[in-house]
């Protein structure tokens, strides 16, 4: 609530698909944000956002004088709407733990679509740097579920955004990546750990995301079942 | 605070690294490069990469180990005061510096494209520089064309942004010529200025004077 007891409401602007929008997605709904999704015709569009691509916030306080807050850039987005919400601890330092998280995820997913333009020497080089970002971060993840003693979450003993971030992760390789080369589900599910199936299944089951997964469907039935 | 010292371990290039140099000194903190043996160190890096930060404190104890550059960045910009305290306003200096990121990994694509491919990576990365441009230009102009994005104080972005610059211009020059000569041409009086005002702030020199100036190259 802000200071004039009027409750900000918003707008995510992205295409209907998983891609970088689903942390933010999750996000919102988590906060209980009034919120809702826009689709804009593409490219025509284009012009009308700050710098010209998706995914786009668009914050309205809702008193009458005040201008929207509008931010680009899904991780800009994602920090914004954690900070605002507390899926992050105040101090700058557990803060900054929460971050790296995410910034490796997106360093992997990067390197992914990095490659799928390239061909012989150059593809499998910049593959197996995917790979090895993709060994590291479930063996990060792995190792943070053992130390916070196995309660399913990546830190503490609630859901935040390291958490969100890494389920999101994980469902872009497995469920949209593989609409650009199919081998990469397969790949990444053969890797997932007991430890992150625990954690993806800790965060699809957290009451705060009941509507999210209600909406999206279930990942965790997704990896079981294929 | 003041009493915390950083080592920053990357290799010895200005690389991904520079913007988070750039702070350390403007902070006023006492801080040290690292060169780790590469890669023999690898596994002894948390994410298996470079850069990485780590923060001590007065008794030399561990306080921070942290990775991934624009963390890092914002760890330091955030502790030490070049990005605001009030969300909103961190966030607007945040997009831009993300866009520069954007920036970088189109060109990473259009110098490792294949032939077919090259033309068509090329265009994308003239287009997202461009766009960068135009909103960087506008932004400055907005602020009174002063030099700096907001206000009239060396913040962050005023900081990752000359630092994008210096790189894509100076270190690119060796290795791309046509790169570093398209985006000294593509810059405006507004993104000139900045540079001039954040190469010439004192609070920068000890690691601005370390290489060669920016400025000095675009007057070449």
């Amino acid at each position: 609530m802000t200071a004039d007891n009027t409750t900000p409401t918003y707008v995510l602007r992205y295409f209907d698909i998983i891609g970088l929008a689903e942390t933010s997605r999750m996000l919102l709904t988590a906060a209980k944000a009034e919120w809702t999704e826009e689709h804009p015709e593409w490219p025509q569009e284009k012009p009308n956002q700050p710098f010209g691509h998706l995914p786009v916030l668009v914050e309205k306080s809702g008193a009458e004088d005040e201008e929207d807050f509008v931010l680009s850039e899904s991780g800009s987005i994602e920090r914004y709407l954690a900070r605002k919400f507390n899926f992050v601890p105040t101090d700058n330092k557990q803060m900054a733990r929460h971050e790296q998280l995410r910034d490796q995820h997106l360093d992997a997913i990067i390197a992914f679509f990095a490659q799928l333009s390239l061909v012989d020497e150059a593809k499998k080089e910049k593959r197996e740097d995917f790979d090895a970002m993709l060994d590291k971060v479930i063996e990060i993840h792995t190792s943070l579920i053992r130390k916070n003693d196995d309660c399913g979450y990546l830190f503490g003993e609630e859901l935040t955004f390291a958490d969100m971030s890494a389920y999101a992760f994980y469902k872009l390789l497995v469920m949209y990546a593989v609409t650009f080369e199919a081998d990469v589900a397969p790949f990444v599910k053969d890797k997932i750990t007991p430890e992150v199936l625990h954690l993806l299944r800790t965060v699809e089951s957290d009451p705060l995301l009941h509507e999210h997964v209600e909406k999206k469907g279930s990942f965790v039935a997704h990896i079981l079942t294929e | 605070m003041s009493t915390s010292s950083f080592t920053l371990r990357y290799f010895n290039a200005a690389g991904i690294a520079e913007t988070t140099r750039l702070l350390l000194t403007a902070a006023n903190v006492e801080w040290a490069d690292e060169h780790p043996e590469w890669p023999a160190e690898k596994s002894n890096q948390p994410f298996g990469r470079l850069p990485v930060l780590i923060q001590k404190s007065a008794a030399n104890e561990t306080d921070l180990v942290i990775s991934e550059s624009v963390t890092i960045e914002r760890y330091l910009a955030r502790t030490y005061g070049f990005l605001p305290a009030d969300p909103r306003k961190a966030a607007l200096q945040e997009q831009i510096r993300d866009r520069l990121t954007d920036i970088s990994i189109a060109f990473d694509v259009q110098r490792l494209a294949s032939d077919d491919k090259k033309e068509e990576s090329v265009d994308k990365l003239k287009d997202l520089l461009k766009r960068q441009i135009e909103a960087s230009s506008k932004a400055l102009r907005d602020n009174g064309n002063n030099g700096h994005f907001f206000g009239s104080e060396l913040t962050y972005v005023d900081i990752a942004t000359y630092a994008f610059f210096k790189r894509m211009i100076i270190s690119v020059r060796d290795a791309q010529e046509s790169i570093s000569d398209l985006v000294k041409a593509s810059l405006t009086p507004e993104l000139r200025k900045l540079i001039a005002v954040v190469e010439a702030n004192p609070r920068l020199a000890a690691q601005v004077d370390k290489a060669e100036k920016l400025v000095s190259v675009l007057s070449a």
